[in-house]
């Protein structure tokens, strides 16, 4: 037994639940967590279900604070997917929290019949995809959005950074119908001043103008998107900078608009180059007949390993500088 | 411990109901040459004895938010859930013509496209019983007395995801949920216990805590008795296992084990006869 004055550890500094909290003070931000709070205070129906991944969800905050509206469901996705339906159908508004890969590819036959089919109000939180883990490649959602976006009713929203998650949190409950919202801890600030732009469900926001490319960003691929419009300018490139925040359902207008500005497309995403944001745009390119520079950025239909997020970016192709690579052997060939 | 008072069914009026529910799968099934008729006929006392005297549900209580819920997690023994439904005033009886039709809503996997009549739309296994713990739950958090029943098959057993949602529904101390195992020790490839034995299923129920009851799926005065004796109150889910026959009804088709069995006319004719005659 410890007691006061001693040198023991506590059993809290002790308790480190998850790598993806390992980097994280215990009085972490959490600006998902506080947001989703925040709401479920105001509106007794949203209820918070967990499944044994409660502080790298950041709902513990839900749990302490809320405890008649926190539901932990144990390491069950696959049930807490039609518990959660079942709580929808009762009228509740139910957010589901897990890792994004255990949550998309580990439950999706549960979500395409009893969430999708059904279009119950139900949100699916998914934290850590992309491959931004220590973990390796278990952990890695590489083709959560590939599965998402291939399920009728859904809706995909991906902040660009931490700073719209309060109102990510807000436009999931606006929307009555299934999203899925793609988060990640410890999101970087992109850089810059701007005024936080609210999310609109099929809206894309435009981050920098431009006019000899446009690069098409999402999630963790919005600051390095960012870095390498600047460097770019620096090389006398006007690179625009879209941050594709809710990609289900896509925002044609933009997309078409940019492509007749720049004539020079590029998407980058945290995320396999096969079913995600780069596949939506170039859908909406080819069916929009516009004939234009194309590149997707992203995981090259491979399986990743575990790492730091800087290392792996740079393995896989992700970071600032393949970004800017690319825009420059694009315009090379125009 | 509370155990509900009510009124003895009439058993006589219950096995009248089931003839013509079995008559009913027969005429369904034969229509298409092939179907779910053997595992109709044996689940027909269960459904009759559900829809006719258990649930507290009817026709013109459809969209009552405390009616009782009834899941069919399997999702394909719909002729004699339809069947059911008709026979109970649900449906009306000449709608039973479209089952399996082009267009119709009386799909051959139950779905939402029938309306309220299904409560969550399965035939992928293993997925009832966990909507059943959210609606419990959410009943329980809403102060709505509703009850949940599923009707589950002894093959849907072998589904992991079933053992997840038994687990959830016992640490939640989900007592408002009933879920009926139709023993039949059947599924596509034969008999369960050949394929992938899962018994003792009342040893692996009571070991994940719930309350366990056994009956015999075609004696309505046990299944009276038993489904008399489950409480809400207890603070444990209830299983009830209900051992039933497939085929049952028709001495010919008694006891084989064929999941989507061929029906000629010819065997529909005798089958029907011999239901009219009563054996």
């Amino acid at each position: 037994m410890s007691s006061p004055g001693n040198n023991n550890i506590s059993a809290q500094e002790l308790h480190l639940e998850d790598f993806s909290t390992k980097s994280t003070p215990a009085a972490a931000a959490r600006p998902y967590g506080d947001a989703l709070y925040h709401a479920a205070r105001k509106n007794e129906n949203i209820l918070v279900l967990s499944a044994d991944l409660t502080a790298a969800t950041e709902t513990d905050v839900i749990r302490d604070n809320l405890p008649e509206q926190f539901i932990m469901c144990g390491i069950a996705e696959a049930n807490m997917v039609g518990v959660s339906a079942g709580l929808a159908r009762c009228g509740f508004i139910p957010f589901i929290h897990s890792f994004s890969v255990f949550l998309t590819r580990r439950s999706f036959d549960q979500i395409a019949m009893q969430i999708a089919y059904p279009n119950l109000n139900v949100k699916l939180v998914g934290f850590m995809p992309g491959i931004d883990s220590l973990l390796g490649v278990s952990h890695q959602a590489t083709d959560d959005i590939a599965l998402m976006r291939s399920l009728p009713n859904m809706t995909i929203i991906e902040p660009g950074d931490s700073s719209q998650y309060s109102s990510a949190v807000a436009a999931a409950i606006d929307f009555d119908g299934p999203v899925y919202l793609r988060l990640n801890r410890n999101s970087p600030h992109v850089p810059g001043e701007r005024d936080i732009q609210p999310v609109d469900r099929g809206r894309f926001h435009c981050l920098r103008p431009g006019t000899d490319a446009a690069v098409f960003a999402s999630g963790l691929c919005v600051e390095q998107a960012l870095r390498a419009a600047e460097s770019l300018a620096g090389e006398g490139y006007n690179v625009a900078v879209i941050n594709s925040v809710s990609f289900k359902p896509v925002d044609t207008e933009m997309i078409e608009k940019m492509a007749q500005q720049t004539g020079c497309i590029i998407t980058a995403e945290n995320h396999s180059i096969i079913g995600g944001l780069g596949s939506a745009v170039s859908e909406v390119l080819a069916e929009a007949g516009l004939a234009v520079n194309f590149r997707r950025i992203g995981v090259r239909d491979c399986f990743a390993e575990g790492g730091s997020r800087d290392y792996l970016f740079d393995k896989y192709g992700l970071s600032a500088q393949h970004i800017a690579q690319a825009v420059r052997e694009m315009k090379a060939q125009q | 411990m509370s155990v509900q008072r009510r009124n003895m069914p009439a058993f006589n009026q219950l096995s009248e109901h089931a003839r013509t529910v079995r008559k009913q799968v027969i005429t369904m099934v034969a229509r298409h040459g092939q179907g779910y008729v053997q595992q109709g006929l044996g689940a027909a006392d269960l459904f009759t004895y559900l829809y006719f005297h258990e649930l507290r549900l009817s026709p013109d209580s459809l969209q009552h938010p405390d009616r009782d819920r009834f899941i069919l997690s399997t999702a394909h023994n719909t002729a004699v859930f339809y069947a059911t439904l008709a026979r109970r005033g649900f449906l009306e009886a000449d709608e039973l013509e479209h089952y399996c039709a082009d267009g119709s809503a009386l799909e051959i996997n139950a779905s939402e496209r029938l309306g309220g009549l299904v409560e969550c739309t399965c035939g992928s296994l293993g997925q009832g019983l966990s909507v059943a713990c959210g609606l419990a739950l959410g009943f329980k958090k809403a102060g709505n007395p509703a009850r949940v029943f599923v009707m589950l098959g002894d093959g849907e057993l072998e589904e992991g995801q079933l053992w997840e949602a038994a687990l959830f529904a016992a640490s939640q101390k989900l007592d408002n949920i009933i879920l009926i195992i139709d023993l039949n020790y059947m599924q596509v490839e034969g008999d369960a216990r050949q394929v992938a034995s899962v018994d003792p299923v009342d040893e692996k129920f009571s070991a994940f805590g719930w309350h366990v009851l056994k009956t015999d799926g075609h004696d309505f005065e046990q299944m009276f008795s038993v489904f008399s004796s489950v409480s809400d109150q207890s603070g444990r889910p209830c299983a009830v296992i209900a051992k039933t026959v497939p085929g049952k009804g028709v001495a010919f088709l008694e006891g084989q084990r064929s999941h989507n069995m061929v029906l000629p006319c010819d065997a529909a004719d005798r089958a029907c006869h011999l239901l009219e005659a009563g054996q």
